[in-house]
């Protein structure tokens, strides 16, 4: 039975050639270009959230709640945290250790040029080992900073390329950080995020002395001792907190979050955007779906006389209806299968297209399966809805008055 | 052409019912969308150039470098002493620093976030000039003043910003400190400016003070017949020499107001250019729907053509009825569209200003109508020119022995 409705399909659809293939081209023009834009989007937000992939599962961040996005962690707080609560957070059970960080913003010199960035702190002592574990950062020149390394900074992979500065940095070079001389005690490995490969690292001490110290440090880095415990410590470090800051369940002031939960918020933004071009983009879809109702209409008019004939042997309305029905998504699904390849192509060219002209590593195309797999369902399924009046008036029709149709 | 000609096209659009209101419906569609995106593109237009008349092309102001949003990092700043050198430069008339920073303003158990600003008073009709915004209710802050705030004009609305409207007399704290209110600015039209929080810099000195004398933000007004681009640039210029930084390494800005307005003009009009790109997609499927529509219209008058051919008329003839029924079907898609993307940017540009942004506000020039139009008529008379060249070929012995 299907493969009979199949082969009446494709037999009524090549015979009106020209009109089938203007009604598939509608929708592949619309699977093409949302195919396209989702694949882009997909690339650049995977591309984005990747960044900061190195994260562990098993850290939570705390921080003092302020305006969002709007800088370095730390830098729009209304109640800074204070430099106690730290070794408070460590004591909670479950709990690895809890570091103090500060960012501070300032100038790095070197070769005569200047770049504006932050620099981070590296506490001292066990957790100095346990931060280095956190970001999962090794030595590519030089060694990584110890206990008593003064005015020494340590540097990400990126100031040893030559764009930075126009000379490349290496270990043992002398940089200046807020005009203050400092030497370049090592170079990290490459990570391929930003994060880390842009880092100024100096130990705690140092930059508190150079930097200025209010008391007040930007985030807390916690590692736990189980990754499972997450939830419980997060809630046990939530009630900590608010007791320390006094403030009631449901007022707090500050945050406590995993890695994850924040990249999902980035991710949710990101999406948002993503949702609402797809949606422009989809109204093309809505058009080509309008053109398929139409050829279809006119594929009922043209075949009344055919209809009552059919009728007239004995097919039943419903048989009737599945004929076109059928026939409908089969011209959505052909569409379809053209337009995924096409904005597959269109993805994957404008992406390569953007990073050699623009120089952006972050434009990325990225078709799943799913994308290919959903779009072409989806083109099916505006077959089949733009069907749906077509196809009822067909099996609809008297097989009198159709057999005694002319056109 | 004629009369004829035209009734004839009508007459069978007219006849073909169902066909043709579909195809119109896939034309309006994609008229509507790209109606609304520019509807939109130009009310921000508009709206940012009336920025600038107000606000006067004389203006100027040094930023400093921040890596995060404005008086959220205080590493780099514009010093007192960098304020009295720059007055000094010829061509300066008025200038004034500003703090900001945001803050957590208190009104009855609830906090929200917005800037805080510190303002010289005495300069007051300069800077409010230059944002372009009076009080409209209450009244200035005195110079020096001290524990009296003026609020933006969301405050006053309920919902706005806190559940409840603020008065004048109304009591609001940022942490420690309690301020009264004493006035409100008039709408600027964005959520941010309006959430503003305006105190005396004596009171934000008070407030903070080891942000004294420290700026982000400064603005600046050039003496008349001065051109502000080559101030700014000469600005720039010493004030390099005077903090003694290298050239591209300046821990500040100078830009003028003009020139950032036109930044934000044109960054926005690339969104909206790749969206009214995006919406153009659905034209083109359109344009292929009314080509569809009318090689089956072609098809079906097959012996018409023939007949017509009979009787005398010319290729030329048939070519334009199918062209202008063609661009009919536009045309009558694009004045709905049009219909449609007015009802659609108005909802749009409500529920923009209801969130706070009555900036986003669309406005619909004549011109703005009459391309739209024009551009879906020749969109459809464009798909209709292969179709239709077919019919104008067609052999009319041919054509009146064909029986479908």
């Amino acid at each position: 039975m299907l493969t009979d409705l199949f082969s009446f399909s494709v037999q009524n659809l090549t015979r009106r050639r020209l009109r089938s293939y203007l009604t598939m081209i509608g929708i592949f023009i619309g699977i093409a270009a949302v195919v396209g834009l989702i694949g882009l989007g997909d690339g650049l937000r995977m591309a984005i959230t990747s960044q900061f992939s190195f994260l562990g599962t098993d850290t939570l961040s705390v921080q003092a709640e302020g305006l969002s996005l709007a800088g370095p962690p730390g830098s729009a707080v209304s109640r800074p945290l204070s430099e106690d609560l730290a070794e408070k957070i460590g004591d909670v059970d479950g709990v690895e250790a809890a570091i103090n960080r500060y960012i501070k913003t300032g100038t790095l010199e070197f070769n005569d040029q200047l770049v504006y960035g932050f620099a981070m702190s590296v506490p001292s002592g066990e957790d100095r080992k346990v931060m280095e574990k956190m970001l999962n950062i090794e030595a590519l020149q030089g060694r990584l900073l110890e206990d008593g390394d003064g005015r020494k900074v340590l540097l990400g992979n990126s100031f040893s390329e030559d764009d930075t500065f126009g000379r490349a940095v290496e270990a043992g070079d002398r940089v200046k950080l807020n005009d203050i001389k400092y030497e370049v005690v090592g170079i990290l490995e490459k990570k391929g995020n930003f994060l880390i490969d842009g880092a100024v690292l100096v130990n705690e001490e140092p930059l508190l002395d150079d930097f200025g110290d209010d008391g007040t440090v930007d985030i807390i880095g916690v590692k736990v001792e189980d990754e499972d415990d997450i939830p419980k410590i997060k809630g046990d470090i939530e009630k900590l907190l608010r007791k320390e800051r006094d403030v009631k369940e449901g007022e707090e002031d500050f945050s406590v979050e995993s890695p994850q939960q924040a990249l999902e918020q980035l991710d949710s933004i990101l999406f948002a955007i993503q949702l609402f071009i797809t949606i422009i983009a989809g109204i093309s879809l809505l058009v080509g779906g309008i053109g398929i109702t139409n050829t279809m209409y006119t594929a009922v008019l043209e075949r009344t006389k055919e209809i009552g004939i059919l009728k007239s042997v004995g097919a039943r309305n419903s048989a009737v209806f599945q004929l076109f029905f059928f026939e409908s998504g089969l011209l959505g699904m052909v569409g379809g299968l053209v337009g995924v390849l096409i904005g597959a192509g269109l993805a994957y060219g404008l992406a390569a297209a953007g990073r050699a002209l623009l120089d952006i590593e972050l434009l990325q195309a990225h078709i799943t399966p799913m994308l290919v797999i959903g779009a072409l369902a989806f083109s099916f399924g505006i077959g089949l809805i733009s069907g749906v009046t077509p196809a009822w008036q067909a099996s609809r029709k008297n097989p009198v008055d159709a057999l005694r149709y002319s056109v | 052409m004629n009369i004829d000609e035209i009734a004839y096209s009508l007459k069978n659009l007219k006849n073909r019912k169902m066909r043709s209101w579909l195809t119109v419906l896939s034309i309006l569609i994609g008229v509507m969308a790209i109606f609304a995106i520019v509807s939109f593109g130009l009310g921000i237009k508009n709206y940012t150039e009336t920025l600038a008349q107000e606000a006067g092309v004389d203006k100027l102001f040094i930023q400093a470098r921040s890596l995060g949003a404005p008086g959220t990092d205080d590493t780099f700043f514009i010093s007192k002493k960098d304020i009295d050198f720059v007055e000094k430069i010829n061509g300066v008339k008025t200038i004034s620093g500003m703090y900001m920073r945001p803050v957590q303003l208190e009104f009855r158990d609830e906090e929200k976030w917005n800037y805080f600003m510190g303002l010289d008073i005495d300069k007051i009709d300069f800077i409010l000039e230059s944002f372009t915004v009076e009080i409209t209710e209450g009244r200035q802050l005195d110079d020096g003043e001290l524990g009296k705030v003026t609020l933006g004009y969301n405050y006053q609305f309920e919902n706005k910003i806190f559940e409840r409207a603020v008065r004048i007399g109304d009591k609001v704290a940022v942490g420690e400190t309690e301020l009264e209110v004493v006035g409100f600015y008039d709408q600027v039209g964005n959520a941010q400016d309006d959430g503003n929080i305006y105190v005396s810099k004596k009171q934000y000195e008070l407030m903070y003070p080891g942000s004294k004398d420290k700026y982000g933000y400064v603005m600046l007004q050039a003496e008349e017949g001065i051109d502000p681009d080559e101030l700014s640039e000469k600005i720039e210029d010493k004030l390099r020499k005077f903090k003694d930084q290298e050239e591209g390494q300046e821990d500040f800005y100078v830009q003028t107001f003009a020139d950032a307005i036109e930044i934000f003009n044109s960054v926005f009009n690339i969104l909206l250019g790749m969206l009214a790109l995006i919406a153009l997609v659905s034209m083109l499927v359109a344009s292929v729907n009314i080509m569809n529509t009318m090689y089956t219209a072609v098809l079906e008058r097959k012996k018409e053509i023939g007949i017509m051919k009979a009787i005398g008329a010319r290729n030329n003839d048939i070519l334009f009825v199918f062209i202008f029924e063609s661009g009919v079907l536009g045309m009558v898609g694009g004045i709905i569209g049009v219909i449609a993307g007015y009802a659609v940017s108005t909802t749009g540009g409500a529920i923009a200003a209801a969130a706070g942004y009555s900036m986003l506000k669309p406005i619909f020039p004549v011109y703005l109508t009459l391309l739209s139009i024009a551009f879906a008529f020749f969109t459809g008379a464009i798909a209709g020119v292969l179709p239709a060249m077919q019919a104008a070929k067609q052999n009319p012995v041919d054509a009146l022995r064909e029986n479908e």
